[in-house]
């Protein structure tokens, strides 16, 4: 099959008509990615830090009021009120207003001298487990640590007075140091964003030919399969890559978000991947030929894929055996795992060719279906 | 309320106008239509025929002007006149993907046609359609003139006063056309008034009385052997086609140089 | 208003969504596919943390750190290292979440009373997550820490230690799905109920058959009761059908009341209509109603608590947050199954459920003309 340039420009340049002379196609194409990342980078955060605490205390010591004091000057923690029982402390998570309810008992500390049980009742709001995992994490360390430092003061006490902790617990963290979600989510949402524009917006264009009855004039003119598909393809790809830098440049410029690996392999992998969305978008269209199904199923096998099964926001790791065997074959795995690889580990081809031989293999596949599928139809 | 109901002007149109931005659709028209009569508006693809008759049932509002219809002023009371009108566009406007007989239930409940007139009407708009055979079949598997058929009928499930037609015939065989004037003369018999919109010459001899619009504006008016009189005068075998073009023409003279 | 006229419209509409084969996959099937990816996949869970481990000690108290470990129900020791350049290189191929080093000093300092480092390499890259594995590995850590104490102290120690009896609340398994399959109970409704009704009405001007009931006397608060009220049946059947499915397919709990969780989505449900009609006015094409019903539902969605928590946004956007009905239906739904609380508690979000719908609504209808122009 020869391919004419002049069709496949002749096509794209129609496709762009269209889109330019519809604000909401440039919405979507341009407003709704500049959203997502805004929103992304100043608003949305996994992070938890001061989880909020109340404390009821029925001890009323001095070690309970230590406890409580560092447990307010701690980092992780925001010490909200004293309450004066436990109704009123369920009251507090019942509304909202706190993630957890420390209730410390009567003769506490009594216990803790004379070494019989100590209880420390802990509530924690898990309704958002995100929330509820790591407040529990917090909590159950933090008592973890005065416990030592009970100790420690204990045997002072005893005359062991140049003691010094046994073993100490020297944390790094690689790749995202300050420990910020946006780090992770700001090249993450690029994925979504070239699935919405790539797949979703194109999953649109070919069920709206065969909807307004143009396909019939199409398949009268001159023009084949693959004339017809890069033209359709073109000015999104051309839209999805702009968006892609925009959404590099941002998060750079407003969110320190620094990618610190290639900027070239950074442009090839969303090329990849790009043709990927572009090739499932446009099946998808062929396919469906009704724009509200093609929109429909884009969204359930694009933007929700990228979104959920791709190491994204929810861990690979946590799903069951099955879905992680669907996670394979979503294309956003392998692009999120290069991103990650670009911006947060720095490491080069090296590390990341298998997901671009991936990448690569499924735009190979996804342009061939889609051609095949496009012919059959007339084309 | 009807203002009047015993004069025989059932539309009345003074001076009305239809600006879309700076392009003048309508430029201040005023004729008016006796009951009973076939009216035709005749005009060029582009002259305002559609967007006067939108005007007059309600789809889409005067820029300035007045006008009656049935006695009740258009700009105000649109929506009383809309349960004495009939109307049928150029276009198909019904739903393909119901059967007739469910387009034919739409309508009658929409219109509050009483429930228990339903069967009797479903059973004149299918006779009059000649649609009985194919009642249950959808309407998009329909041949285009059965189509305009089913349209015409649901146009007049709730005996419309005055029936407003856009084109009816545009893409209509000989044939159909011919079945379709006959039965909107019985109608004009019956009394009910026809507003007709067409480019077809023979078709508005079929009229009591015509209007030539051009580019917005009135350019003749009166019974067809009026027109041709008075536009080719001393031309005794000219035709209302004649008549059609050099009025057209002239018009598009005038408005040349100026 | 006549009711004749709006049954004849809500009699239309069915036929006509469900004579067209294309739209039952959207409405049967596609909701219970998402509901499945999202029971099975949402887990923000801290659980099976891979550990890379380098013990350069070997020694009694090495194998100690890392009996600890292997103990601990959140860990589990995936791979050995032999030198710090194949633990980095773990990290590096994100075989690991953690790296731990042992020196080779580490059971000789503890023996001189001294402070043994135990290094800890931590992939921050999903910052929520890494948190919480590194509060756990400093709590394992520390109990190490207390033990070995214990032993360099020649005496009996007669000093007790706090017992911190964490009791998660509402969801006591820390089950994700019991918090996002409810949820998505709310999002799936407002995806088709807003999806749905502006295309309804939409279709009605792109095909041209509303330029045919502009000229008939209907009104138009009749048209828009008759094009909404099937997607309020449809809307709460498939509330019914989701819900039904989230309990009985995943397990999980409702604690609180029915009638109250019906209520709660026939009040979402007025906003989302009119959002649906408003898209309806300032669209011509189905493509157009599409993309812009879209633009609602990513802010919508993102901003509702469902993911991303409120209470971590800005200020500005957390007052955003409270234009989105979403966010409220989410609090009501989450509080009903997860929580079991009743209107004492949830009053606000109806209140405010009930002014947004209401003002939404009137402003649609308002924009609602039977006119062409």
């Amino acid at each position: 099959m020869l391919i004419n340039p002049r069709n496949v420009q002749a096509v794209a340049r129609k496709e762009f008509y269209h889109i330019v002379r519809d604000y909401r196609s440039l919405y979507m194409a341009f407003a709704l990615p500049l959203l997502l990342i805004l929103l992304f980078g100043y608003a949305l955060s996994l992070d938890v830090d001061n989880v909020k605490v109340v404390i009821v205390d029925q001890d009323r010591t001095e070690l309970s009021r230590d406890f409580a004091g560092r447990l307010d000057a701690s980092a992780y923690f925001d010490l909200v009120t004293h309450l004066p029982d436990e109704r009123a402390a369920v009251a507090w998570l019942d509304s909202g207003k706190a993630t957890i309810a420390l209730v410390i008992p009567p003769r506490w500390t009594e216990n803790i001298r004379s070494n019989r049980e100590a209880p420390l009742q802990v509530l924690i709001d898990a309704s958002d487990p995100n929330i509820g995992t790591i407040s529990r994490g917090y909590i159950t360390s933090f008592v973890e640590r005065y416990n030592s430092r009970l100790l420690v003061d204990f045997l002072g006490r005893q005359g062991f007075d140049n003691l010094r902790p046994a073993l100490e617990g020297r944390i790094r963290v690689w790749f995202n140091e300050d420990l910020e979600s946006r780090n992770f989510i700001v090249p993450g949402i690029i994925a979504v964003i070239i699935m919405i524009v790539g797949a979703m917006l194109t999953s649109l264009v070919i069920a709206r030919e065969y909807e307004n009855g143009t396909m019939e004039t199409i398949r009268s003119l001159p023009i084949n399969a693959v004339e017809f598909l890069t033209g359709k393809a073109i000015p999104y790809y051309l839209i999805a890559m702009t968006d892609v830098l925009v959404a590099l440049a941002m998060g750079q410029l407003l969110f320190g978000v620094v990618m610190k690996g290639s900027f070239w392999l950074m442009i090839l992998a969303s090329s990849l991947y790009l043709s990927v969305a572009l090739g499932l978008g446009l099946f998808i269209s062929i396919a469906t030929k009704s724009q509200l199904v093609a929109n429909q199923i884009a969204l359930l096998v694009s933007y929700l894929p990228a979104l959920l099964l791709s190491d994204f926001v929810f861990p690979v790791e946590n799903m069951p055996r099955m879905m992680q065997i669907v996670t394979w074959i979503v294309p956003a795995t392998y692009y999120i795992d290069i991103l990650n690889g670009l911006f947060l580990r720095d490491v080069g081809m090296g590390y990341l060719w298998p997901s671009y031989g991936v990448l690569l293999f499924m735009f190979l596949v996804m342009a061939a279906v889609a051609v095949v599928k496009m012919r059959r139809e007339g084309l | 309320m009807p203002v009047t109901t015993s004069t025989p002007e059932i539309v009345s149109v003074k001076d009305l106008e239809k600006r879309f931005g700076d392009f003048t659709a309508v430029d201040r028209v005023s004729f008016s239509i006796d009951r009973g009569e076939i009216f035709g508006f005749l005009g060029p693809n582009g002259a305002g025929k559609s967007t006067t008759i939108r005007m007059l049932c309600g789809i889409i509002t005067p820029s300035s002007g007045s006008g009656q219809v049935a006695g009740y002023d258009v700009v105000r009371q649109s929506e009383s006149i809309k349960q004495t009108i009939g109307y049928m566009s150029q276009k198909f406007s019904l739903y393909e993907d119901l059967t007739p007989v469910e387009n034919i239930r739409f309508y009658l409940g929409i219109y509050s046609v009483p429930e228990s007139r339903w069967d009797e009407r479903t059973g004149w708009a299918l006779g009059q359609a000649r649609l009985e055979e194919v009642k249950d079949r959808l309407t998009r598997e329909l041949p285009p003139g059965w189509r305009q058929r089913l349209a015409l009928a649901c146009a007049l499930l709730h005996r419309p006063e005055i029936l407003f037609l856009d084109e009816p015939t545009s893409g209509v065989d000989p044939i159909t056309r011919r079945h379709f004037w006959e039965f909107i003369r019985g109608l004009a018999r019956e009394g009910v008034t026809v507003f007709v919109t067409t480019h077809y010459m023979d078709e508005a001899l079929n009229c009591d009385r015509i209007v030539m619009i051009n580019e917005g504006r009135i350019v003749a008016m009166g019974s067809p052997g009026e027109i041709v009189a008075e536009a080719c005068p001393g031309e005794a075998k000219a035709t209302l086609n004649d008549a059609f073009i050099r009025l057209m023409t002239r018009t598009e003279r005038v408005q040349g140089p100026g | 208003m006549n009711r004749i006229r709006i049954r004849e419209i809500v009699r239309k509409e069915f036929i006509q969504l469900f004579r067209d084969r294309k739209n039952r996959p959207i409405l049967f099937v596609m909701p219970f596919i998402q509901l499945l990816i999202f029971g099975y996949v949402v887990s923000t869970d801290v659980r099976d943390v891979k550990v890379g481990l380098l013990d350069q000690s070997r020694t009694r108290e090495s194998r100690l750190v890392r009996d600890a470990f292997e103990g601990s129900p959140v860990f589990r020791i995936t791979h050995r290292a032999d030198d710090p350049r194949e633990l980095e290189e773990l990290l590096l191929r994100r075989k690991v979440d953690i790296a731990i080093k042992i020196g080779p000093d580490f059971s000789e300092r503890i023996r001189k009373g001294e402070t043994a480092a135990v290094q800890v390499l931590a992939d921050g890259s999903m910052s929520n997550l890494a948190g919480v594995r590194i509060a756990y590995t400093l709590q394992v850590l520390e109990t190490l820490n207390q033990d070995f104490i214990r032993e360099l102290v020649p005496q009996r120690i007669d000093y007790g230690r706090i017992d911190a009896r964490a009791r998660t609340w509402y969801n006591p398994n820390l089950e994700s799905r019991d918090f996002f399959v409810p949820g998505m109970v709310a999002v799936l409704i407002m995806i088709i109920s807003l999806l749905f009704t502006s295309m309804a009405i939409i279709k009605e001007k792109e095909v041209g058959t509303m330029e045919q009931l502009i000229v008939t006397p209907m009104r138009p608060f009749e048209l828009i009761l008759g094009k909404t009220i099937p997607y309020i049946l449809i809307s709460i059947a498939q509330m019914v059908a989701v819900t039904l499915f989230a309990v009985f397919w995943f397990d999980i709990p409702m604690r609180g009341s029915a009638g109250l969780m019906f209520l709660g989505v026939c009040l979402f449900l007025i906003s989302n209509l009119g959002i649906g009609l408003f898209v309806s006015t300032i669209s011509a094409t189905q493509q157009q109603a599409m993309l812009t019903t879209f633009f609602f539902i990513v802010p919508f969605f993102m901003l509702s608590g469902f993911v991303f928590p409120i209470e971590n946004m800005p200020l500005v956007v957390q007052w955003l947050t409270y234009l989105d009905p979403l966010r409220y239906m989410l609090v009501i739904i989450r509080g009903i199954f997860l929580k079991g609380v009743d209107m004492t508690v949830l009053w606000p979000q109806y209140l405010a459920l009930v002014i947004l719908g209401v003002v939404v609504f009137a402003g649609a209808v308002g924009r609602f003309r039977k006119r062409l122009d």
